[in-house]
């Protein structure tokens, strides 16, 4: 087993402003959002991490991806720091989150020049890469319409073939399927599925049960910015299913009761 | 009717609970008061010289009794003719000419009045100051007894090209100002808050591509699109100008200017742009929405016009050629010299200097913005 995200001690802290601290309804100065995690991920395999709103998963992902930087401990994408070696960790990785959007006025083919460029990929490389992803996901007939004309499903597709111009080994995916109608959450799975084939790398985060239970190999359970639980979704499902599990674990943590 | 006051008060506690709303409003006054008190101080030192000021006059058979009062309030100067002074005002040598008739004490007080004629140049402050100084005293005496400038002669002896670059070098520093930085208000916070606001920013952040880059890469195109509108409201401005004059000067007005006073006026308008943008970038990268960039950046604005209105005050005299280096400011009045042909050369490069230094700065903190996670993700 190759082992492409190594996670160690990763930790950070966000100082709350006036206005954050009455809606996170505490006296605290910092929030404590990432505690300590410590996990891989392995080639091929598709990672989730499951946890309640505010757990931490989005800062993990945001570390992870180079966009914040952690206060502590460091994590290693195919040996290269998140800390210092950003940009080597930016080629290697895809990251997509329904925060992450593209411009309405371009169409498919110039987004997918823009970012292959701004990725370094060459002429020849992206050319031949646009037209066999452009055609596994059907683009190819959307291909000059401007991106704000494309139906949802359409433009889901188009985020994700853009998110990975560059052929990345590890795709980090927040909320994978969040907000998504049922046809274009298919969209999603599938292509994540379609790449675990092909030999990549998926971390993604969640708070939906069923979707680990349709993707995942391996399973994080993150409560409070802490790894609570990791094994693979055969251990963690082998003596009740993953919700009771879970919920188990989170009275267990938190001491309170759901 | 009740409910108009429902919506008022209303609309009163939304306006007064957002301290930045209010500041918003207000800081242009205080802005423009805090300026002009600013060059208020430091144009009255220059002011009271000027009142010291003798102005230089050629008179033509002056009566008697007017000779010591004029010797005393007046730079007398002899010229070889009438021809040769007009001349001289005209080249801003000498400030005015005063011809008396020669029949003068005869004539005065009767059925037909003696008129004085008074020559001078509206191009030169000095002969304008000379012309009203004269005029007033000659309104002390009697003035019913004679005329001053009644005849239909051209006491105004600045040429085209003088009242031209007067007016010029006058309003296009602030009119240019004003217009450069509408076109700059136009982009950037589209550009930069809104990709920011849009999410389209964060997707190029993921990407390997040097914050420099980013920063540099918007500016350059920012700056193009906002000279586009400078150039041609420059270009507006210029060939509009015989009308602008009410027929003082023909179609021949733009020709005044040489290709080399067009160029330089493009590198400061270049250079203007450079400074406005960038500053209006790093604004607009602060802000979390277009809509915030737009009243952050408002006091900037009229911040840029006030500078640009400043250059008026210091009708071509410029104490310091270290007063170039102010930003903007120095544009202005480098801009003001071009369009009175009296371009300081060293003044004109200081300020081109000054702002390509001011704007490398401001790409650099832009590039740190673009890396800091407080500004671009914050909640
Ligand atoms: N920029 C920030 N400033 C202050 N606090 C933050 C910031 N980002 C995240 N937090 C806080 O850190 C905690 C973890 O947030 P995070 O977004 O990582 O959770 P999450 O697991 O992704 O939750 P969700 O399911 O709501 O997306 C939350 O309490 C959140 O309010
Ligand atoms: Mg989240």
């Amino acid at each position: 087993m190759t082992e492409i995200l190594k996670v160690e001690n990763l930790k950070k802290s966000f100082n709350l402003s006036r206005k954050q601290q009455k809606l996170e309804k505490t006296y605290q100065k910092v929030k404590v959002a990432v505690n300590d995690l410590t996990f891989s991920a392995y080639k091929g395999e598709i990672f989730g991490l499951l946890g309640p709103n505010g757990a931490g998963k989005t800062t993990t992902l945001r570390m992870l991806a180079t966009l914040i930087k952690p206060d502590g401990g460091n994590a290693f994408i195919d040996g290269k720091s998140i800390i210092n070696e950003e940009n080597e960790v930016r080629r290697k990785i895809g990251f997509l989150t329904s925060e992450l959007k593209l411009e309405d006025f371009f169409t498919p083919n110039y987004l997918f020049g823009f970012f292959s460029e701004l990725y370094g990929v060459d002429k020849t490389t992206a050319a031949q890469r646009r037209q066999v992803l452009f055609s596994k996901f059907g683009i190819d007939k959307f291909a000059e319409v401007k991106f704000g004309n494309l139906s949802t499903g359409m433009k889901q597709k188009v985020s994700l073939v853009i998110s990975i111009v560059h052929d990345p080994e590890l795709i980090i995916f927040d909320e994978p399927t969040n907000g998504l109608d049922v046809l274009t959450a298919k969209v999603v799975t599938d292509f994540l599925e379609e790449l675990r084939a092909e030999g990549k790398t998926i971390i993604l985060s969640t708070h939906i049960f069923s979707l680990v239970e349709k993707l995942c190999d391996r399973v994080g359970i993150i409560i409070n910015g802490q790894l609570i639980a990791l094994d693979t979704l055969e251990n963690l499902t082998k003596e009740k299913n993953l919700e009771d599990t879970f919920f188990e674990l989170y009275e267990k943590t938190t001491g309170d009761r759901i | 009717m009740k409910n108009i006051f429902t919506i008022i008060k209303k609309e009163f506690s939304r306006f007064f609970k957002d301290k930045r709303m209010v500041i918003t409003v207000l800081l242009p006054g205080l802005l423009i008061f805090a300026v002009y008190s600013l060059m208020g101080t430091v144009f009255s030192g220059m002011e009271s010289v000027d009142e010291n000021y003798k102005p230089k006059a050629y008179i033509v058979a002056a009566p008697q009794n007017l000779e010591e009062t004029f010797s005393s309030i007046l730079e007398i100067t002899e010229k070889p003719s009438l021809e040769e002074a007009k001349k001289a005002v005209t080249e801003g040598e000498l400030d005015i000419v005063v011809v008396f008739p020669s029949d003068f004490s005869q004539t005065i007080g009767t059925a037909t009045p003696p008129d004085v004629k008074i020559f001078y140049n509206s191009a030169e402050r000095n002969s304008v100051y000379g012309y009203t100084f004269v005029t007033a005293v000659l309104g002390q005496i009697n003035t019913s007894a004679f005329t001053v400038n009644a005849a239909s002669d051209k006491f105004d002896l600045a040429t085209g090209r003088d009242i031209t670059g007067n007016l010029m070098s006058t309003i296009m520093p602030m009119l240019m100002f004003a217009l450069l930085a509408s076109g700059c208000i136009a982009v950037a916070p589209e550009s930069i808050a809104g990709e920011k606001e849009r999410g389209t920013m964060a997707t190029m952040l993921i990407t390997p591509i040097r914050r420099v880059e980013l920063a540099l890469g918007k500016i350059i195109s920012l700056t193009c699109f906002a000279l586009l509108s400078g150039i041609s409201s420059f270009l507006g401005v210029i060939l509009s100008l015989p009308k602008l004059m009410g027929g003082m000067v023909g179609a021949e007005a733009a020709a005044f200017y040489s290709v080399g006073d067009y160029f330089m006026v493009l590198a400061i308008i270049i250079s203007v742009v450079l400074v406005i943008i960038s500053a209006f970038s790093v604004v607009s990268a602060y802000a979390k929405s277009v809509k915030e960039a737009g009243s952050l950046i408002s006091p900037l604005m009229i911040l840029v016009i006030v500078l640009g209105m400043a250059t008026m005050f210091f009708a071509g005299n410029v104490p310091h050629v270290a007063i170039y280096i102010v930003p903007l400011l120095g544009s202005g009045l480098a801009m003001s010299s071009i369009m009175s042909f009296s371009v300081n050369p060293l003044g004109f490069a200081l300020s081109i200097i000054s702002n390509l230094v001011i704007t490398a700065a401001f790409v650099v903190l832009l590039a740190f913005m673009f890396k800091s996670e407080k500004i671009m993700f914050k909640k």
